[in-house]
This record gives structure tokens, sequence and C-alpha cells, in this order.
């Protein structure tokens, strides 16, 4: 092989020997044409043999065929011929105490996203780590997790990860990079030369801590933050009301009339979990205890929020400031009369929203979105204040972010002023995501030393002059604050795969700390935080529990210093667009993540590939179709995108996701959909007037999961509203068979008789049953095209329907995963006898006997099977998951064999192994299924049914509890708990009043 | 009656006559140009088949049009319309046969070699079928050291038996018929090697009475065996769709409803091969009009079962009161399949009432277009009850469609060439007409004529 290379290419001697000077300590290279790290080398390495599959779409010429065949034989000639050196190794026969092979280990450690903390717990196999699931200590996770913290572990073994050091695109050293940095440092320090920072929305003490020592080291020091999802417009509204920026903390189990105001308050923000499990937990009408609340939603984009809302009122993103000011002025609130008549929404609605919120006083709470303008936030905080509900159910602590001195459009601003000399960009991607009246990328170039550190060699680190390799979350010491300024710490669970750098191993470099151990760089930031002399066993105890104790923030209730200000003034006519993060892929982040490609957004249920969102009145009236393509032109920028027509959607909005058409985020996310950051102004405003909208003529073909959207008439979701189920709680169960007959025998569970129950009243749809199921069963990622052919390979799927009128429809989820039927019709009908009951109730695949006939699946009524068309989990799969990131205790499927949720079969014989090995009766709650453990709403229930007392039985037990097509005789073991929902009566009398108009 | 019957073969053709014609076809003559273009495009369609199974097994069923409603497609579709098509085959030398009916006698071996061919067809589909057809001995209930037996509540396995057994009969049934014939062609050979090689297959027949004796009671046996069979075969694969839970497949109407089906389609085929042979070989007078009409008086009993059927199954669906059967049949008259279904109503419920008129049946091209409507009929009633039966059935959010891909449409079309390439070399290397049966019918025919002066 090195022949056929250095012939047609030759090899630069002299440089391959710079840059082994470069190195230090052992670093070993196979060949000189690894060392040159040329491309043919890379090429040579990724078409190995497994790489002639591909050979039946013909994409290999012949001439590139031969040489391929003739560098394999050379390479197969050349292992041969290596001498083996004689060394002895040593049998493995004294383990580490604890460690047994197959058995898992947990750590706790933290992700960010947005630089907000969620706790978590890492699963690891030998070292490796495999699943990560909600710490249930954590006060920002409370047990839960997000499909993002899911799909971490992929991320974490992605291939496309940045593995090099690279100078201006090809391979760098670090002992070159610290060369340079020195000679920088030198202009710093003497303060010839301005070094500027561009970070994160980052809430790292420890990071916090190096950035304030650079800004010691070299006092003309800028630091700027990069937040491409929100604009401060949260602290800027607090600080027009309080007199100081004040961080908002929501006390959703106190509240008892909470209104949504497009803040998606469960499905985006760093408390959204905290949410979920607060609001959601008061929707259980048949507890005893039920203490129901009352969700209000005004919102601007469907969201699950809405979605799971009592009342949800679609309102464009502008209108939104004008009806909190009316409904402030209704409620009272000072310096708001004149705003009573400006109502964009029925007056009416209004009223009866207003009445509702004054009722419950202390109990109601106004949560403000993110993406709104500081004048929505000062306005929903006086009212909060008003109502008296700021000290009780809504709190007010200092930022849990710390101030930087500008962001984006401020350094933006600074680089075409040529007042930028070193610039290092730690964890962004500002190429990408900078709107594009901002020139980010024309000005980077202009700066003559930038650094970017990265995860991925993305836009940024390609135009940056260095890019630096970061490391992984799972793979770092570091430390974040929860979204209440509980610190928490991050401990890596494998050492950096690609050899990464944390970001205090970067900031401490540029302070003169070369190589420095990334713990040591942590610790030491929290002996001197910590007070106290115990600081090891301190130290030890917050690691084991994945966070510091008394570190959240302390919260006041803050004085009125002013009355809001009125609402800017807006049209109420003409296109807006708006801009939401894309639930799966955040800011774009994860745009190189299958799962989360794949994963189907709540109520598109659109997977890769996005769309614009559009009403239907406005579909209706530019005669568009969903899958066509249209031009929008904002501020002589115009963007191509097919189209969605989402119900509910406000009938002037459109909504574009953040997040898609990344360039260079690697295999997956390269060319995915299209960047809806270029529209964005340049102030960060996540709404604007005066688009324009074009047709084009082609049609893009989208994935969808789901085609059809109202249930058809039949009863398979069921749902009331409070009056009708206290009137008559049964109704769930409107012809329930207490012993239905059946031709073939009953079958006998003398040990256990595994169900589940899954509450329609707390499922939120946030999908993250999903993901946290992808990731446990080694499920397949299969790419846009297997997906609009209906071939997806998700275990559970949450359907989602619509009733009601187009442009107001009421929306439901339910989570499907597999009945475990009693009677499956499944079983019968398999010629092999490849599924089967098992003793415990489940309905098991024999993944070895399958020989994939389908029928299984033509006979399941529920249509929760899926089927391996091609060989998804092949290593040479386009789209195949790493085999480090498979679950070792779950079978990997291959071709042609059918598969289907199991009820986490693995992780009920290791609960029983477990009790079992310690001779006691496996407890009710020990066992818990993926998609129950990540389940933010704790809306489904696992256990043993031969346990009267288990939690299972007992929600069975509810007069809620209904089967769905019980009339097939199937005898599903996973039941659902009917939705009731808690709508207000005046607002109810309204909607009938309006109805047959 | 006289003046009908006498049309099944030309007055005063004597049996050395009629062997010496027929035993031409396969010793004589360079066969005619017509028989080498057929055979050069059904044998560049045949590689179309090889090249998508081919295809299929290397990458796997994903390149049919299948998704997750719709898991099954083309290869069951296909299944039951060529094991239809073998029906009639079976149907004419076996129950034809023990009916007495004359006109069988010089379209019973092409109708034999059809059935056999489409059989071979029809078992290689569920081959392609199965996600894993290198495991389909599973299927099987041979000695294994696990215990493990097929799941005899599955209708698959006993599928699995009724086509190996159909198989099976088939070629014995074949085999057993041609004997005489293959004495006939070793005797008249002048080579050296054809001689051995009829001589070989003909298993030593003498035409001596004894085996005549053994060769009828034989042959009896297997035909009163062949009744069940035909009935059975249809029968069963229609209960892998009946047996089902799933509306538009769960009817209990569907084994005879299937059976006539068959039945349709299989006629339909003999008098396409019939048709094709009077052409290629100059049969006319041997397969005459009279037989044309015949095979179009059958057609028509059949596809009358079939429309019975139709409205039969409509009436259930509405007669439950179930929604989902209902819906099913909305979907059908409106979904996206409707072109399909109307097409199926088309063909089989219109366009087949042609076969009501004898001048029809008795017209060459007449007859073909029949026939060959019937054949399209057949094959859209097959793929509206497999695709559009649980597209959309109970959960509609697991409501799909599927697009068949070219991979779907190449081994169907492929098939087809297969089969014509069989039937070719089959014609040229075979008496395409049983020289003994008509031998037996014109012996008939003169004792009758003696006997009634």
């Amino acid at each position: 092989m090195s022949s056929i290379i250095a012939r047609e290419h030759g090899t630069d001697m002299a440089a391959l020997r710079r840059k082994l000077a470069g190195r230090s300590g052992r670093h070993y290279w196979r060949s000189l044409e690894e060392l040159a790290d040329s491309d043919d080398f890379q090429r040579l390495l990724e078409e190995e043999f497994p790489r002639l599959a591909p050979l039946w779409e013909g994409r290999v010429s012949r001439r590139g065929l031969l040489g391929l065949m003739a560098a394999s034989l050379a390479l197969g000639g050349l292992t041969g011929c290596k001498p083996q050196p004689e060394e002895r190794i040593a049998p493995y026969t004294r383990r580490p105490e604890d460690l047994l092979p197959g058995r898992a280990r947990w750590y706790a450690s933290t992700l960010p996203l947005d630089g907000y903390a969620r706790g978590v717990l890492v699963k690891t196999f030998q070292g490796r780590p495999v699943k990560v699931e909600g710490n249930p200590e954590h006060p920002a996770s409370l047990g839960a997790t997000d499909s993002i913290a899911q799909a971490e572990i992929l991320g974490l073994y992605d291939p496309d990860r940045s593995q090099t050091i690279r100078y201006q695109g090809t391979a760098g050293s670090d002992a070159a990079f610290l060369e340079q940095l020195q000679a920088q440092r030198r202009h710093w320090a003497a303060g010839e030369r301005r070094l500027c920072l561009l970070t994160g929305p980052l809430t790292s003490p420890s990071q916090h801590a190096l950035i304030e020592r650079l800004k010691r080291l070299y006092p003309s020091t800028r630091w700027y933050r990069h937040e491409p999802l929100a604009n401060g417009a949260a602290h800027q509204g607090t600080r027009q009301l309080f007199g100081e920026p004040r961080e908002a903390r929501y006390r959703l189990d106190r509240a008892r009339v909470i209104l949504d105001l497009d803040a998606d308050m469960l499905g985006s923000g760093p408390a959204k979990l905290v949410h979920a499990r607060h609001a959601m937990g008061r929707r259980r009408p048949d507890r005893e205890d039920a203490l129901l609340n009352r969700l209000y939603s005004v919102e601007s984009t469907p969201s699950i929020t809405g979605a799971s809302s009592d009342h949800r009122l679609p309102l464009a993103a502008a209108e939104v400031p004008a009806l909190a000011a009316a409904l402030a002025a209704r409620l009272g609130v000072p310096g708001m009369a004149d705003q009573a008549e400006n109502s964009p929404v029925d007056p009416a609605w209004l009223d009866a929203l207003a009445d509702d919120l004054r009722r419950a006083g202390a109990e109601a709470v106004v949560i403000p979105g993110d993406t709104q303008p500081a004048a929505l936030h000062a306005l929903a905080h006086a009212i909060n204040h008003h109502l008296g509900a700021a000290g009780t159910s809504v709190e007010y602590s200092a930022p849990v972010a710390p101030a930087a001195d500008g962001d984006l459009a401020d350094l933006s601003r600074a680089m075409g002023e040529d007042r930028v000399d070193a610039l290092l960009m730690l964890n962004v991607n500002p190429v990408y995501n900078a709107p594009a009246g901002l020139a980010f990328e024309e000005r980077l170039a202009r700066v003559p030393f930038s650094v970017h550190c990265g995860q991925y060699r993305d836009e940024t680190g390609r135009a940056a002059l260095w890019h630096l390799p970061a490391a992984h979350p799972l793979e770092s010491w570091d430390d974040a604050r929860a979204f209440d300024g509980t610190v928490s710490l991050m401990q890596p669970t494998i050492v950096p795969l690609f050899g990464g750098y944390t970001a205090q191993q970067v900031l401490a470099a540029f302070a003169g700390r070369y190589r420095a151990d990334p713990r040591e760089l942590v610790r030491e930031h929290w002996r001197q935080a910590l007070p106290g002399a115990d600081f090891e066993r301190h130290w030890h105890s917050a690691l084991q529990r994945g966070w510091i104790d008394g570190t959240a923030l302390p919260t006041s209730l803050p004085t009125l210093r002013n009355t809001p200000p009125p609402p800017p003034p807006t049209d109420r006519d003409g296109l807006l667009l708006q801009w939401r993060a894309d639930p799966a892929l955040h800011d774009g982040h994860y745009a190189n993540n299958g799962w989360l490609q794949e994963l189907p957004r709540p109520l598109t249920q659109l997977t890769w590939d996005g769309a614009a969102l559009i009403s239907p009145a406005l579909a209706e009236r530019e005669g568009l179709s969903e899958g066509q393509r249209v031009r929008l032109t904002l501020a002589g920028r115009s963007l191509d995108t097919p189209v969605w027509i989402q119900p509910g959607q406000p009938a002037r909005a459109i909504t574009l996701f953040l997040g898609q058409g990344r360039r260079d985020a690697g295999r997956v996310g390269n060319g995915v959909g299209v960047n809806a950051y270029r529209l964005m102004p340049d102030h960060g405003a996540f709404a604007a007037g005066g688009v324009t909208l074009e047709v084009l003529g082609d049609r893009a073909a989208l994935a969808s999961t789901q085609q059809h959207h109202n249930m058809a008439g039949r009863d398979l979701l069921r749902e009331t509203d409070l009056a009708h189920f206290q009137e008559e709680p049964g109704f769930a169960q409107p012809d329930r068979v207490e012993e239905p007959i059946s031709l073939y025998p009953e079958w006998d569970y003398p040990d256990h008789a595994w169900g589940m129950s899954i509450d329609l009243n707390s499922c939120i749809g946030c999908n993250a049953c999903i993901t946290a199921c992808q990731a446990e069963n080694n499920i397949p990622i299969v790419g846009p095209e297997e997906v609009r052919r209906g071939r997806e390979m998700h275990w559970i799927r949450v359907d989602r329907y619509y009733a009601g009128p187009l442009d107001d429809p009421s929306m439901h989820f339910q989570p499907v995963p597999c009945m475990h039927c009693e009677k499956a019709p499944c079983e019968y009908v398999c010629p092999v006898e490849a599924t089967q009951h098992s003793s415990e109730g489940l309905n098991e695949m024999i993944y070895n006997r399958c020989v994939g006939t389908r029928y299984c699946s033509q006979n399941c009524p529920y249509k929760v099977r899926r089927f391996n068309w091609y060989h998804y989990t092949e290593a040479t799969a386009e789209l195949a998951t790493p085999a480090a990131a498979h679950n070792p205790d779950v079978t990997v499927r291959s071709r042609g064999v059918m598969e289907k949720c199991t009820y986490c079969v693995q992780r009920i014989n290791q609960a029983e192994t477990d009790a079992r090995n310690e001779d006691r009766p496996l407890e009710d709650g020990e066992l818990r299924t993926a998609c129950q453990q990540v389940c933010p709403s704790e809306a489904i229930e696992f256990g043993d049914l031969n346990d009267r007392h288990s939690a299972v039985s007992r929600a069975k037990a509810s007069p809620l509890n209904y089967a769905m097509l019980e009339e097939l005789n199937t005898r599903p073991r996973t039941t659902y708990l009917a939705g009731v929902r808690n709508p207000n009566p005046a607002i109810q009398a309204l909607e009938t009043r309006e109805a047959p108009a | 009656m006289n003046r009908r019957r006498d049309e099944l073969a030309p007055p005063g053709l004597g049996a050395g006559a009629l062997t010496d014609r027929v035993s031409a076809t396969v010793l004589g003559t360079r066969p005619p140009r017509a028989w080498w273009l057929a055979l050069g495009l059904a044998t560049l369609l045949s590689l179309l088949f090889l090249v998508g199974v081919v295809y299929v097994l290397s990458v796997g069923v994903g390149a049919f049009g299948l998704n997750i409603p719709v898991a099954w497609g083309f290869p069951i579709i296909n299944t039951i319309w060529w094991i239809g098509i073998a029906h009639a085959g079976t149907l004419i030398s076996a129950v034809l046969w023990l009916t007495r009916q004359d006109w069988r006698a010089s379209i019973s071996r092409s109708a034999e070699a059809m059935a056999m061919f489409a059989i071979v067809l029809a078992g290689s589909y569920p081959l392609l079928h199965l996600g894993r057809p290198q495991f389909a001995y599973f299927l099987l209930p041979y000695p294994n050291l696990m215990d493990l037996w097929p799941q005899w509540r599955s209708p698959l396995v006993w599928d699995f038996f009724a086509i190996a057994s159909y198989l099976l009969f088939t070629a014995s049934f074949l085999f057993l018929s041609l004997l005489p014939d293959l004495a006939s062609l070793r005797d008249r050979a002048r080579h050296r090697a054809v001689q051995r090689f009829y001589g070989v297959l003909a298993l030593g027949w003498r035409n001596s009475a004894r085996h005549w004796h053994r060769y009828q009671q034989a042959h009896r046996v297997l035909a009163v065996i062949a009744v069940p069979i035909v009935v059975s075969v249809t029968g069963t694969i229609s209960l892998d769709l009946a047996v089902s839970i799933v509306p538009g497949f769960h009817f209990t109407i569907f084994p005879p409803y299937f059976v006539a089906g068959a039945l349709y389609s299989g006629f339909a085929t003999v008098a396409i091969i019939a048709i094709v042979l009077r052409a290629l070989f100059g049969f006319r007078d041997l397969i005459t009009r009279a037989h044309l009409n015949r095979l179009g008086i059958m057609m028509l009993c059949f596809v009358l079962v079939v429309d019975y059927a139709y409205l039969q199954e409509v009436f259930t669906a509405f007669y439950t009161g179930e929604d989902f059967y209902r819906s099913v049949y909305y979907d059908r008259w409106t979904g996206p399949y409707a072109p399909f279904y109307w097409g199926m109503i088309l063909c089989n419920v219109v366009l087949a009432q042609g076969l009501w008129f004898r001048r029809l049946r008795e017209s060459v091209p007449g007859l073909l277009c029949l026939a060959v409507i019937a054949e399209i009929g057949m094959w859209l009633e097959r793929f509206q009850i497999v695709i559009t039966s649980t597209h959309k059935d109970y959960m509609p959010s697991a409501w799909d469609t599927v697009t068949p891909s070219a991979w779907d449409w190449l081994t169907y079309a492929g098939s087809i060439g297969v089969f014509v390439v069989l039937l070719l070399l089959f014609i040229k290397l075979m008496p395409a007409i049983s020289m003994h049966d008509m031998r037996e019918m014109l012996h008939r025919r003169k004792q009758r004529e003696a006997d009634h002066g």
C-alpha cells in the first residue's frame, strides 16, 4: 500500500520530520502515510475490506477497485510479516473490587444543555458508557432526562468527531500550537494585542473563574457570550421591573392555574423536566388526593405544552405581549389600565382567564417565553407580583449564568473594526448559527489568531486558524449549574476517545498552564471555593451524588421598582416569521446524531429534513400542500424550504426550526434541512414581520412517521373533561367484559405477570421514551429514505391525534409500545414459533428462530412490530450505530428478522437474578423499563400484576383504566388511563356558544 | 349433438396420422421462427427474474415495496396468482377426465405442463418473501436436538405442506400421463441419442395390455386424489389471510372464493396457451373453436362465483356492523388503491360478461382478450386483498401506503418470462398434445359412429 501512494503523491519527508519533532511522549504511527495523514491514507483506512460492499452501488471505478485490491493484498501481506514481540501478558485473575465483568456500574455525572446542568447517572460496562439515566436526586432531573441526554451516548462514539488538532485545515500538533500560543501570550500580556473569548451560555463556576483569571492576566481581554436560542430578554425584562436582573424559578407543584405565554415550559428551557414532573403530577383525577391544576397556553407555534393544556390559544408571537397587557389590565396591574381594550383575542376568553387567575391568586403563575421580548417578561412578572404568586409559585434568584462583556453582535462589531487580535471560540459554532447580517465568517477571516475548540471540526472549526478537538461531556471533568444554581459535577466515564481537551484545559493553556490535568483544574477551583477543612470527603461525596449540596442560589422576593412598560406596538396582519429551536437537534449541535435526526418531532412527527410550519389558513390561501417548497424572503435574504401544514398554527405565523442545514456537521447531519439562522435579524429577535412567501414549483419528500392525524372515529384514545368524569367515572370502560372467553387455554403465571399502564393524563408527548428505548435496545437508525417508506424501527411510538377545528384543534398523545397481549394474535400465526408467550406473560421474540414471514406484523392490530428490511446494523451500513454504543445485554438484530418492544426483558432478568442471588422477593419499583425511567412526567407504570399492591396493579384498578381495541379479545397487558382535562367552564361555555356558528 | 362433437377433431383423422402429426412437432422439422422469437424474448424476461432474485437475496427484502402496515406484498400476491393458474391444469386433466369430457383430450397436456411450471413459480415466491430464506427449512418438521417443530396453528405451515404436496402430485401426474407418448417418441426417433433420451424417460413402456391396465389404474387413483387437492390447496392459501384478524382478510367465504378465482384465472391461461399452440404448430383442427368455446364456458362459470363472492364480501363487511370492516371497503372504493379495486371490478365483473357470448368465446382474438383480462383482473384482485387490507387497519396512526418498487415489477415480469421459457421448451421437447388421449378419443368417436350406424 505504501508504495502505491508514495509513487502517486510522493511523501514529504521534511513535513513528516517536522511533525514528529512537534510531538512529545510516545506517539505510535503505523506508516509514513498515516503520519502524513494524507487524504489517500484516510480514504484507504475508511475503505478497507468491508467498504468493498458498496460495489453493488457501483460507486467504485474499475481503476479504484484494482488499486484497492492491490492495496488490500499488500496490507494483508504486511501484517503477516510483522514480527511479533515476545511479551508476557498476565491473565485477569485479580479483578478490581466490585468490578464484575458483565455487570454495569453507575456513575453520577452531568450533561449540560445551553450551559445548564442536568444531573445524570451513566451506566458503564467495563469502562464503556452505554446508557444515560436521570439522577433522581438531582434537582433538575428528578430521575428523568430528555431525548438529547439519551442521545449523548451516540454522540460520544460518533466517528465524525474531531480527532486531531488542525492548523489551517491540515493536521497540527499541540507543540506547534503551544509555541504559537506562547508567542501570542506575550503580546496579550504586554497589552499590544487583544484577546477575545466567545463561549456558549456557560454556567460553570470553574470555567468562569478561569475566564476571570485570563482577564486579570491580560487586562484587555473581553468575554462574549453567544446564546443561539436566547437573547437575554428574561433578564432584561426583570431588570426593567425589579431594577436588577432576576432569574425566575417556577414552582409548578404549588401552582393551581398556570398560564404559559409562548414559553413551552414542558418542552424547552433548563427546568422543563421539573416542570413536567410538577405540572403533570397534578393532573391525576382518579387519585384520592387529587389537587388538579389548570393549564392555559398561548402559543405562537404548537408545542407539547399547548397540546397538554386545558386551553390552548394560537396567537402569533408578536401579539403575545398585547394579550399579556390586556390581561394585566383586567387584573388591575398598575399602569396597564389603557391596555384593556387592546386585546388581540376574544375579550370574553381573556375575562374568563383573568377571573381564573384572580381566583387562584398566589397559586397562579404566568410564565413568559424566552423567545419573547423583554416587555413580555416584565408584564408577566408584574402579573405574578400582582397576583401574589411571587414567592409561592414563582421564586426569584440572581441570574444563574454570570454576565459576560457582550454578545455575538458586539463581538462581530469589534471584529469588523479590527479590534480583535485573537479569538478563542469555546464550544460554539457562530459561523453556522450567527445571523447572516453579522457577516461573522467574513469578519473571522480578519482575526489574525483564531482558535476554535469543539467536539466537531464544524463550520467554525474549518474557518478558524486553529482547531482543537474538545472532549465530550462524558469524557470530561467539568462543572455546571442547574436551573436553580445547584452546582453539578461532571466526571469522565471514559478517557477521551479522540484525545479531546476540556474547556478548562484550553482556558488554562491560554493562561499559561500547558497540558494541565483536567481533573486538577476542576478540583483546584472547588478546593478554594468550598470552605471547610474536610475537602476530600466533601468532594468525594459530591462526586458520588453528582452535585454539591447547598449550592442552589438563594431566592428572595424582589421589590417592584417600576411599572411594566407598555407592549411594543405591532401590526396585526401580514406574515410573521418565527424561529424556534428544533425539538431534537436543539441549536444544531446535535445535527450529526442519528438518533435525534430520526426522532419524530413532537406534533409534526417529522424526522430528518425539517420544514417551515404554516397554518392551514395560509396553506389554503396560497394553495400549498405538505412538502411543497417555498421561498421566504426577509430583509433581502431568502431561504428555500418545504412547508408543513400544522393544525393549530396561528394563521399569519410561519415557524422555522433552528438547528438544521448544517454544512459541516458530519456524515449524518450534513445537508439535512436548511439553515434558518441565515434569516434571523441581527439583534436576535425570534420573530420578524415583513416576510414574503413565494411558492416554488417543486416539492420535497418529507419523512413523517405518521400519515393520518385523526382517529377516524375510533376510541383508541379516550378522554373527557372533569365534569363528565365526575358524573360518570367509568366513562372509559363502556363495555368492559369481566371474564372474556377464548378458544385457547388460559395461561398460568406462578411467579410474575408483568404489565404496564400508561397515563394519558401525564404524557406530555416529549418523545424522550423513544430515544431511551433506542439507546437501551440497540435500535438501528434507518435514514430518511427508509422512514419515508414507512420503515422506522422505533419500538415505542407516540401517536398524536388532532380533534376539533383545523385552525385550533385539541391535540392528544398516546405512547404505543408492544401491548404484550394475553391472547396475542402474533403468536399463533408464526409458522416457526419465533414469537411466544413467556411464563411471565411477556410476548417474546426469538430472533434466532425468526425466518421473516412477517405474518406476526400483519396480524398485529396495534402495528407495533418492526422488521429489519435491510441489514441496518451491519458495520458498513451507512448509518450503523458504532458497536461501542450498543447495550451488551441486548441482541443486535440482523437482516430479515422481526423485532419489537420486549418490556426491557434484559432489565427484568437482571432484577430477577439480583433478587434471587440476594434471596429476597423482587420489590415493586425496583425494576423499571427504559421508557418508564426516562419519563419526566411519570406517565408509565410497570410492574407485577400478580402483586395486588404494585403501582401498576393500582393503576389498572383505576376507573380510568382501559385497553385499546379491547373488542378484539387480545387482552393487552399494556393498558391506558384515560385522559381527563380540566377546562374552565366559562371558556367551555364560550366555545359551545361559538360552535354552531 | 353429433355435429358439435365432431368439431373436436377433423373427421376421418386416424390414430396413425394423428401420432405422426404430433410427434413431428417434436422429432421432425425445425421449430417455427415464431417459436425462436418467443423463446428469445422470454429468455430475456427470465434473465430479469434472475437479476431480481439475485439482487433481493443479496440486499434483503427491503428491495420490495413493503413497510410496516403492509408487510406482505408482491411475493404473496404472485404466489396466490400463480397457484391459481396451476389449478385449471389439474382440473382439466383429472376432474374432466373423471367426468369423461372428450374435449379435454387435446388440451390436457399443455394444461398439465402449465400447472407444473406455475407451481414451481408459486413455490419460489414464498422463498423470496422470507426475510431469511436460508432458514426456510425451519418450516419443516425435521428432527433436531432442540425438539423444535413448526407451529401447527399457523396457516403458513399448512400452506407449505399444501404447496409441496401439490407440486409432488402435479409432477407425478404429468409424468405418468407422458409415459405412453414418450414411448411413441422413442419408437419414432431416428437418432440414437434421441431414442436413448426418450427411451430412458419412457421407463420401458412397451404398450402392452398390462402396462395399459396399470396406467389406467394409476391414472384413475391420481385423478381421484386430484379433486380434493384442487379444492384444498388454494383453500389453504386463502386461510393464510382468513385465519388472521385483519379486516379485509378475515372472511369465512375465502376458501371457496379463492378456488373459484384460481380456476377462473387457470382456465384463462389454458385458453391463452391453446390459442398460442394453434397458431404456433398449426393445430387449428385439433384444438378447435369448440375447445375455445368450452374453455370460455368454464371461465364464465367460475367468474360468476367470483362475482358472487365480491358481493358477499361487501355484504358481510357491512352486515357485521364493525367499523373496521366497513372502512376497509370505503378505503378500497375511494382510497389510494381505488384504481386497483375498480380495475378489478372492470375486468372481473364488467368485461368478463363478454363470456356470455358464444361468438366471442369462439373467436380467437375475442377469447384471447377475455383471457388476458381475466389474468389482469385476478392479479388486481389479489393485489387489493393483500395490500389494501393492512394499509388501513385498526390504528389510524400506523396507516401508511406502499409503492411497489422496480424490483417488485421486475421479478413479477421476469417470472412470466420463466414460465413462458419453460412452457416453450416443454412443447418442443414433449408432445404438446397428448397423443394417447387423442387416440382414445378418436377411437371412442369411431365406436360411437359405428354404434349409431
